[in-house]
């Protein structure tokens, strides 16, 4: 009781004397710090926020879920978090989250494998071994680009496995290919280079699996009682992701300065592995920070598919709300 | 033939005297030679030595922040567990009915996996420290009632004839009497406690935190800083084992009649 | 509570059991553990109780002291039937049951404590009055496992004597000592008894130690335990360690032995 009132009023004298009266934000991630999640914190060391006058917060989350969860049940305000989980959960239960901003226009999914092995492409992958963790939504994507390239689950053979142990698994050889977001290729290239490897990814983007992913996803409680702050920090993290990618080694410092443990020099490396997920053809055709109704669609037949949902379970333009996007 | 035999005798003692620290340090020294003589990669098994960088490599007041977030949320779960434990001890032993209807009740929550319903907790109670120190309670405080329950019960059945005789008030049969003869019980309740409140803690912040030696292991993980993580992991079991002992400590001092007779 | 009886009265029953039985399953098919057992105590009377285990002497006691309520008959102390424990009934018990956690002084004051919630300076005067003349003052303030089993079990009878009760119910209080300290300590018990007259109901399973202390012996056959005899036990007093080797006491202890060996045998 004591310590809570204490940390209180500490609390309230930081913002007191630093930032007066700004609207707090609490910001949520979907899982931990990392580099494909420095844009929140470059707009808080940048003064992006502090400019529109937002006090912005960070939680970290456990995955889509989670994040999801927060923020229908106003833990948190806004947040990043992947498009996809918002549409499965949106078909089958009524979340009170929308969509605001596209983030990554890629899809994140890739297939690693190590130089030595010979595999080349996609295709070569048939009958060979392949690792993935037990719980990422790249294994409901899976049959479809595995369709794409003409053939099936059947072909292969999946295991499942911790995620910090899939990399070593394929570094051993105790996998021949692994499944994981190239938002970690930076990791494994390192991990891979301690002795002496090389790793390829092969993005499943660049084999027809075209969609939205992590997005920038917001409570409708936050959006109708508070539509002005939504707005202001729209617009103000919609300029950190396009400084984020301009300037991947400030975005690295930026990141570092506020969760200590994580390397500038790694954040800064992810950053740029994952310029492409971010700026790439998709934005070129249709323009930076908002959703277009074809690839809602598109996203939502993918996501359909993977989770087994009928085709007409979700209006999918039901859960983008393109109101809040910065002039 | 009477010099040497103090000089064995004395040799004896030593040995017994240090041999867990060198039998601990012939350990850590095999596991360093392992891991650079067998070239084992750091991500599979980091050796000693590069644990200890990664130790190093951390500033000290950050090991503070998670430590501090960690050894508050464990011990107000710890106090918190306490605090319930006993007086629901106390009620279902005086209690028939009471017993007959909570006891069902107490094996279902400690049978439900805490992580199953964290998100409920989190949902509930927010994502700071009451959530984390629920989750903490509720896998600390059975342990306790079973331990405090059971020695409360083992009271030589004529004390209590004893206190009836007097017709004392039940209250002071409680607390003069079976109290008492129940903490050798309540302090073994409360050591497998306190490692179960650090374990606690920890699976709390694997739920929902921004720091703690939980977080951090699960944080230097998913950048595959498995040195790190280790030495997370180390300090970690460092906390638990002087935790245990402080509990040891605390019974030594406030209770030395409870502890077993040295032989 | 009724006309408070007037102790000092040569002819008052301190206590009284007529007919007393006891099962412990009210169901009426049932085995009795006693049975039809009759005994008037009178004042300042050492009276022992002898049979095999399990005959129901420790029941017996246990009704006496108002823990336990006899299925048949009544028992009444100072002509007035037990419904409660009462203050001027103190038990000792087979095992010393001090706290490990209270020093000697404390557990003998542990009564007061238990009963009242606080005990007087003058209390503890008197604690200290009863361990010296146990012959324990020495260790007053040390805590209960320093103490010899024997030791322990001298705190234990005066911790029963710090209320002054009338009547002392002795339930085997030293069966769990080793034989030369259990002869000890029956002689002390002799001295105690002298200083502080009580009226004693003892119970043991050792025939010699039941002869050597009491003024009768109430012999019990085995379960459901009924009188078999009641013995006067007519040697003099003060009582030492030669009454044991007085042709008398060998015969006392051959006919309770012949009882309790021999069961059909009329003596």
């Amino acid at each position: 009781m004591k310590t809570k009132l204490k940390f209180t009023l500490f609390a309230s004298l930081i913002t007191s004397t630093s930032v007066m009266a700004a609207d707090k934000v609490t910001f949520q991630l979907d899982w931990l710090p990392g580099g494909d999640k420095a844009p929140v914190y470059v707009g808080i060391q940048q003064g992006f926020f502090e400019a529109l006058d937002l006090d912005v917060s960070i939680a970290s989350g456990r995955g889509s879920t989670d994040a999801l969860t927060k923020m229908a049940t106003g833990q948190s305000d806004i947040g990043s978090s992947d498009i996809g989980a918002l549409m499965a959960a949106r078909a089958q239960d009524d979340v009170p989250v929308v969509a605001v901003l596209p983030y990554f226009t890629q899809a994140p999914h890739a297939f690693f494998v190590l130089k030595s092995s010979g595999i080349k492409s996609i295709k070569d992958l048939k009958g060979k071994k392949i690792a993935t963790s037990p719980f990422t939504s790249s294994n409901a994507f899976l049959p479809l680009v595995l369709k794409e390239n003409g053939f099936s689950e059947e072909d292969i053979q999946l295991v499942k496995s911790d995620p910090g142990a899939l990399a070593p698994m394929m570094i051993t050889g105790n996998a021949d290919a692994i499944i994981a977001w190239v938002t970690n290729t930076a990791l494994f290239k390192n991990q891979a280079s301690s002795v002496g490897k090389e790793v390829i990814e092969m993005p499943w983007s660049d084999s027809g699996l075209s969609l939205y992913s992590s997005s920038l996803l917001a409570s409708e409680k936050f959006l109708t009682e508070r539509p002005d702050v939504a707005k202001r920090f729209v617009k103000a993290y919609a300029k950190a992701i396009q400084f984020t990618y301009e300037f991947p080694d400030k975005a690295g410092a930026d990141l570092h300065k506020m969760v200590p443990e994580v390397d500038a020099g790694i954040v800064s490396a992810q950053i740029k592995s994952i310029t492409n997920l971010v700026f790439n053809d998709v934005t070129e055709k249709d323009g930076f920070g908002y959703f277009t109704p074809e690839r809602i669609q598109k996203t939502w037949k993918y996501v359909a598919e993977a989770n087994g949902l009928e085709d007409d379970a979700l209006e999918p333009m039901m859960i983008v709300n393109n109101d809040f996007i910065p002039e | 033939m009477n010099q040497t035999y103090p000089f064995k005798f004395w040799c004896k003692q030593q040995v017994n005297r240090f041999a867990p620290g060198l039998f601990f340090i012939g350990l850590v020294l095999l596991w360093e030679c392992i891991c650079v003589f067998g070239k084992v990669p750091n991500y599979i098994l980091p050796a000693p030595s590069s644990i200890i960088t990664a130790f190093l490599n951390v500033e000290f007041s950050r090991w503070m922040t998670h430590l501090w977030a960690t050894l508050r949320v464990a011990l107000m779960g710890f106090f918190l567990s306490i605090i319930i434990a006993i007086p629901l001890s106390i009620g279902m032993m005086r209690s028939e009915l009471m017993n007959r209807v909570l006891y069902p009740a107490l094996i279902v929550i400690q049978s439900t996996p805490v992580v199953a319903v964290a998100p409920l907790i989190i949902v509930l109670l927010g994502t700071d420290d009451p959530s984390r120190v629920l989750i903490t309670c509720l896998i600390t405080f059975f342990p306790l009632v079973v331990s405090t329950t059971t020695g409360m019960l083992e009271t030589p059945p004529e004390m209590i004839e004893l206190s009836k005789s007097l017709r004392a008030p039940r209250y002071r049969e409680t607390w003069q009497i079976r109290i008492p003869y129940a903490i050798p019980h309540i302090f073994s309740g409360l050591r497998v406690s306190i490692t179960l409140a650090i374990i606690g803690a920890v699976v709390a912040e694997f739920v929902a935190a921004e720091e703690g030696l939980g977080y951090f292991i699960q944080f230097s993980t998913s950048f595959f800083k498995i040195p790190q993580a280790f030495a997370g992991l180390i300090f970690l079991s460092i906390i638990s084992l002087l935790l245990f002992k402080s509990v040891q400590w605390v019974q030594m001092w406030l209770f030395p009649w409870s502890l077993p007779k040295k032989k | 509570m009724g006309p408070v009886p007037n102790k000092t009265d040569k002819n008052l029953t301190y206590v009284s059991l007529k007919g007393v039985g006891h099962k412990y399953d009210p169901h009426p098919n049932s085995p009795m553990v006693v049975q039809d057992i009759d005994l008037d105590i009178h004042r300042h009377e050492f009276v022992a109780v002898v049979g095999p285990s399990g005959c129901g002497k420790s029941t017996l006691l246990r009704m006496v002291a108002g823990l336990l309520v006899p299925s048949h008959g009544s028992v009444s102390v100072f002509n007035l039937p037990v419904t409660e424990p009462r203050d001027d009934v103190g038990i000792v018990f087979q095992k010393a049951n001090l706290l490990p956690w209270l020093t000697v002084r404390k557990n003998v004051l542990f009564p007061l404590k238990h009963k009242y919630g606080r005990y007087s300076s003058a209390d503890e005067v008197r604690a200290n009055e009863l361990l010296e003349m146990a012959g324990l003052m020495q260790f007053a303030d040390k805590m209960p496992d320093e103490l010899s089993g024997g030791m322990q079990q001298r705190v234990g009878i005066v911790r029963a004597l710090l209320l002054n009760p009338d009547i002392l119910l002795m339930d085997e209080p030293f069966s769990a000592l080793d034989a030369l300290t259990r002869e000890q300590i029956g002689f002390d018990l002799l001295d105690i008894w002298r200083e502080h007259p009580k009226t004693v109901l003892f119970i043991t399973h050792s025939i010699s130690e039941a002869v050597l202390l009491s003024d009768r012996i109430l012999v019990m056959s085995k379960r459901p335990g009924t009188v078999m005899d009641l013995i006067e036990v007519d040697l003099a007093r003060p009582r030492t360690s030669k009454t044991i080797n007085s042709p008398r006491f060998a015969e006392l202890t051959d006919i309770i032995r012949g009882y309790i060996y021999e069961p059909n045998v009329p003596v």
